[in-house]
């Protein structure tokens, strides 16, 4: 059987509870402190942990990376493709490099992986496209992000 | 038969058998580098010593013949201490290559570092390197990797039966080389990235291709000659990358030739014809076409005429019977005759092209066709206007001028240019079957790789053959 409770008026509607609930987000709008950034003209500090766009890092212009084959091995998303070949100057050395950036899922093992300190991954945290591309070497070699 | 025991299990062995096999029979692994069961044991590593209780001091295993009552033990802390100390003697100069090293991944340096050795090295000085020179088309050298174990040298002049390799200097600057630094000239020189426990002899056909543990592995056959010598074809994504020695005490012991070792390279050949071609009314060479459309070229051409089927050697026993039985059920009374090698028609004439693998029939069915009941091809043959040829990928071509000539099977566009069709089939690499080698030995060939291309299985593209087109 319901049981009808008898309630005041100004419980019926609500006024209190509308007054202190504006009152919160008064209070909140007026006087606490932002979360949201304007991005794109401020951008947030990420740590220097932060997992982002890989980059091939180079010694004096020549690649570190040495076409081992051991980040695509450990790489889950199966997105490093890499082509070794020979050169005068460096015994083995990747003749191709791409990642698949759609694929990666950023966990750092390739970075972990690399005997060699070769692909790292940056800062760069932008990275939507407007149609699939796949990174290749040239261009990974040059994206530092602020490292 | 006499008992010993290995780490307290027993173990039953033949006289004269060596520790290291009665071990590795009863699961305990014996670690070594110079041992290999197809070579003299010169006991030079000492990385297998193990301890034999009433003997002051350890014992190599390879060395030492087992015996009846023998107790040896592989894990004391004596043993473990000298695999640590052999490991970073071993280690002191060897280059850190892994990264770029072909080996990397099945390499016994590698392994039994990882299992035996320490992750650490004391070693602060500068490390000893060679200028390395080349070894000719198949083998690349680096001899900065080179642990001196002497399995190269020893398969020279054992097995390849040249005196090639050859060890000079001594003691910490000792280098492996040919003689006079010449390129190594033996037709099994494959064998020597084989057996070298590391990577200081690798192939160089396979140089930076994969990384070993890439590989899928296939055990097959090799179609290279009559021996059919036992191998595992090693492939990735449908590409072979490799062909290596599998061991078959029967008949190729623990190697392969180099022709065998790099036949696999036909099958993918840019100029094999992949998809059905034929030669239309008045095209001069032969275009590309649907299977429905090359098997109905085929027909016509073959309909009412005189035919004769040639089977290559190089065929399983599996698709000779199902040619003969085609040819029977459609082709009436058409000849079935089996080619291969010109110069050897029959088993009587085949026999060893060399004292170590080869033998002169370069198909490897030759026995096969002829337990199957089929003749050899004689080239001065004309009784027919029309020719199949049903063919594996190594049988060469006998001259068919006078007849139009239908190919089935796999073959390089040069070769057919004047075939009225072409009907793609499969190579050794990509069916299963049966053939039969030059001792009469049943073995079996497995597919390693799907399909390339539009190409089908004999079996397949006859029954469409015999049952399709136009319907009564
Ligand atoms: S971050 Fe992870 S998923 Fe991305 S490429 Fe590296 S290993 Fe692959
Ligand atoms: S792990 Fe490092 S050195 Fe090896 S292939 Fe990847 S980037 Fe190159
Ligand atoms: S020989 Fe073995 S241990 Fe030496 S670099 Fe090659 S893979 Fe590494
Ligand atoms: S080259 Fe290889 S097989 Fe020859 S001695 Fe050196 S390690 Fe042994
Ligand atoms: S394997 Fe026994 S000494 Fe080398």
């Amino acid at each position: 059987m319901l049981v009808k409770h008898k309630k005041s008026i100004w419980y019926e509607f609500y006024v209190i509870d509308i007054a202190k609930g504006l009152f919160i987000t008064m209070r909140n709008m007026l006087f606490a402190p932002n979360v949201t950034i304007e991005y794109p003209e401020v951008r947030r500090n990420y740590s220097d942990r932060f997992r982002g766009m890989h980059y091939i890092k180079s010694v004096n212009g020549v690649e570190n990376c040495t076409a081992c084959m051991l980040c695509p091995t450990v790489c889950p998303a199966e997105c490093i493709h890499i082509e070794a070949g020979e050169r005068p100057d460096k015994e083995k050395y990747p003749v191709k490099f791409e990642v698949d950036l759609l694929r990666c899922c950023f966990c750092g093992m390739c970075e972990e992986a690399c005997p060699k300190d070769a692909i790292k991954l940056s800062n760069i945290y932008e990275m939507s496209v407007s149609q699939r591309t796949v990174y290749d070497k040239s261009y990974l070699a040059e994206q530092r992000g602020n490292k | 038969m006499p008992k010993c025991i290995i780490d307290g299990r027993e173990a039953e062995f033949k006289p004269g058998e060596n520790i290291i096999e009665v071990a590795k029979r009863v699961g305990v692994e014996i670690p070594v580098f110079c041992y290999h069961p197809g070579l003299t044991v010169v006991a030079q590593c000492r990385m297998c010593a193990v301890e034999i209780e009433k003997n002051p001091k350890l014992q190599t295993a390879c060395s030492t013949p087992a015996a009846e009552g023998m107790v040896v033990h592989t894990t004391t802390p004596k043993v473990v201490q000298n695999q640590k100390a052999i490991m970073e003697f071993l280690l002191i100069n060897h280059p850190l290559d892994c990264p770029i090293c072909d080996k990397s991944g099945e390499c016994d340096l590698q392994d039994n570092s990882y299992k035996f050795g320490s992750p650490y090295s004391r070693y602060t000085e500068e490390r000893r390197t060679y200028l390395d020179l080349d070894m000719g088309p198949v083998i690349k050298k680096n001899m900065n990797r080179c642990i001196h174990c002497t399995r190269c040298i020893r398969f020279g002049d054992e097995i390849a039966g040249i005196h090639e390799m050859v060890a000079v200097k001594r003691g910490n600057w000792t280098e492996i080389t040919t003689l006079n630094s010449k390129e190594l000239t033996t037709e099994y020189a494959g064998n020597y990235a084989d057996i070298c426990p590391t990577g200081s002899l690798t192939l160089k056909d396979f140089r930076f291709k994969k990384r070993s543990w890439f590989l899928k592995k296939t055990a097959t056959v090799c179609e290279g000659c009559s021996r059919g010598c036992n191998i595992e074809v090693q492939e990735d994504g449908n590409t072979i990358y490799r062909c290596i020695a599998r061991e078959n005490l029967e008949v190729n012991k623990y190697w392969i030739c180099d022709e065998g070792r790099f036949n696999y390279h036909y099958v993918h050949d840019s100029a094999r014809v992949l998809e059905p071609a034929t030669k239309g009314a008045t095209a001069a060479s032969l275009t590309s076409t649907t299977w429905e459309q090359g098997l109905e070229v085929a027909r016509n051409v073959s309909a009412g005429k005189k035919v004769v089927f040639l089977v290559g050697s190089d065929l399983t026993l599996e698709e000779g019977q199902q040619i003969l039985d085609f040819a029977k059920s459609k082709y009436t009374s058409a000849p079935v005759y089996h080619f291969g090698t010109p110069t050897v028609k029959t088993t009587q004439e085949d026999g060893e092209a060399d004292p170590i693998l080869k033998m002169k029939s370069k198909t490897s069915n030759l026995n096969g066709m002829e337990k199957l009941g089929i003749k050899p091809f004689d080239p001065s043959f004309t009784g027919a206007e029309v020719a199949i040829v049903f063919r594996g990928g190594r049988a060469k071509l006998p001259e068919l001028k006078s007849m139009k000539r239908i190919g089935v099977g796999v073959f390089n566009l040069p070769q057919v240019e004047s075939y009225e069709a072409i009907l793609p089939s499969l190579s050794f690499v990509e069916k299963s079957g049966t053939i039969i080698n030059f001792q009469g030995k049943e073995q079996k060939l497995k597919p390693a790789i799907r399909p390339l291309g539009q190409s089908k299985a004999i079996a397949e593209i006859l029954m469409v053959w015999a049952n399709g087109g136009k319907k009564a």
